[in-house]
């Protein structure tokens, strides 16, 4: 599979990436580590006439703890989040995220930002050209149709995102810069929940950092993944959880989110559930109730919405409980 | 729409530097081979999933497949052409040989690369260790054991012969 033609261009600052989109008028697109975007560009789902890439603009990359403040860049690699001390111990989940992402040789030039910001999947969509020509195109390769749920009004498309529950679970912001200028927004706030167009942001603008509170010692996070390989595969459903224990290791405070489960992740209202419980006496059967009824999860990836749809209190309780085992280790240290 | 016109890199390749004119919409993969008639890197999947297509920028595993090559201008690439040095098989290679680990030979190349990456950092790493460095690299043929213990052997190799330096 050959790439279309394309430009490309590597500003030095991001005044320079904007301005040369603004010159150039074109369909453009943002270069980060390329690994969803190359794909889709080779499958003819994404045909830019521009790329931009963002490798020799500064300021973009590292990880830093300011303030009570994880900060990192967004074209900070995958490898570089999984090599961190700061983030394996303290902000566990997203380590553990980031060694769900595809496989090692994928954290070498995968990056924080492209992660969050890449498009969303369905087994009747990320496929060849030639096996699309198959059939009528689907509601996001243009058309009027969704395979995956028979009469369906719109996209299904599922956010197969592995770092954006973590982040979400870590109450995470996301910095970003557009031709309007600089922005922070709240991680669960730059998903649209439509799958044809599944980022609030507008067109043309970067996420270039993550800015995630550092918890005390008696908070702690996990990240559980359900695929079918141990690697390489993209999420089936996955949770991120965040707990924190008081001293006697009973729990003071749950935040949950979730993947997979269509367009965008979602962040779960646990109402009180688990709360004022000591993790070891925990009931988890009320933890059914308060995931959401109405997922819209469908037919539309490796394993059949049905099974993805009983895994959901399965894996959420992983997470949980790996969040819960890590805070309560801290609190007896 | 005019023609995008090709641009001149750069590139080390297995220690020779080379100028090269490409266009924006080539990949690492292709030039590899097609250019520099480096044929040794396997195409497989051609989207990221299957590992065959493995090379080692400055000295970390990668998909050449998903790699523009006017985004790694300036960088060193090492390929399975790279690795023996005076008609002397590295001793990844050589461990792979002497102990079965290439049946159909197509993922060898991507998996060798690999191995060689993770040995570079740890010379005595654990059967987990081996397994989660390799996870990316796909075998239809061998089951995979093979292939651990001659990266196992070949990290002993490696060590014993620094070792006795």
């Amino acid at each position: 599979m050959r790439l279309p033609e394309f430009s490309f261009h590597e500003p030095l600052t991001l005044d320079q990436a904007f301005a040369t989109i603004k010159k150039n008028n074109g369909n453009a697109r943002f270069l980060a580590g390329g690994t969803d975007l190359v794909p889709l560009m080779k499958f003819g789902l994404e045909t830019p006439s521009m790329i931009v890439s963002l490798k020799k603009i500064e300021g973009l990359k590292g990880i830093a703890e300011d303030n009570g403040y994880a900060m990192i860049g967004a074209l900070t690699t995958l490898r570089e989040i999984i090599s961190s001390t700061v983030i394996s111990g303290k902000l566990p989940a997203l380590s553990e995220a980031a060694m769900a992402v595809a496989a090692p040789p994928v954290w070498n030039v995968a990056t924080l930002g492209g992660n969050i910001r890449q498009q969303t999947r369905c087994v009747y969509y990320n496929q060849s050209r030639a096996w699309r020509l198959e059939k009528e195109p689907c509601f996001k390769a243009g058309g009027n149709v969704c395979h995956a749920v028979p009469r369906g009004k719109k996209c299904f498309s599922v956010y197969c995102g592995d770092i954006a529950p973590a982040l979400i679970a870590l109450d995470a912001a996301a910095t970003i810069s557009g031709m309007a200028g600089p922005a922070e927004v709240r991680l669960i706030d730059l998903f649209s929940n439509d799958g044809l167009s599944p980022f609030t942001l507008e067109k043309n603008t970067i996420i270039t950092g993550i800015k995630i509170p550092v918890p005390g010692a008696a908070s702690r996070s996990g990240y559980a993944k359900l695929r079918v390989r141990s690697a390489i595969d993209y999420p089936l459903v996955s949770a991120a959880a965040s707990v924190a224990l008081d001293k006697d290791s009973i729990i003071t405070g749950v935040k949950l989110a979730l993947s997979a489960v269509g367009p965008a992740p979602v962040a779960i209202d646990l109402n009180g559930v688990l709360v004022g419980v000591r993790i070891d006496t925990a009931d988890f059967t009320a933890l059914k109730d308060v995931l959401p009824k109405k997922t819209q999860i469908a037919d539309n990836l490796a394993l059949p919405g049905s099974y993805r749809r009983k895994m959901l209190s399965v894996i959420a309780k992983k997470a949980i409980m790996k969040a819960a085992e890590r805070a309560a280790e801290k609190e007896t240290i | 729409m005019t023609r995008p016109s090709k641009q001149i890199i750069s590139l080390n390749v297995n220690g020779d530097d080379y100028e090269l004119a490409v266009r924006p919409n080539r990949t690492l993969l292709e030039v590899l081979r097609e250019d520099l008639m480096l044929t040794g890197t396997k195409e497989g999947c051609e989207d990221g999933s299957c590992g065959t297509c493995t090379v080692l920028l400055d000295g970390a595993p990668v998909r050449s497949c998903m790699l523009l090559a006017v985004d790694v201008a300036g960088r060193h690439v090492v390929t399975i052409e790279g690795l023996a040095s005076d008609n002397e098989l590295h001793p990844v290679q050589k461990a792979f040989v002497e102990y079965g680990a290439i049946q159909c030979g197509y993922c060898s190349p991507g998996m060798i690369l690999t191995a060689k990456a993770l040995l570079d950092t740890n010379p005595n790493p654990t059967e987990e260790e081996i397994k989660l460095a390799i996870s990316g690299n796909l075998c239809r043929c061998t089951g995979y054991n093979k292939i651990v213990s001659a990266i196992k052997i070949a990290g002993e190799n490696i060590a014993g012969v620094s070792s006795h330096e």
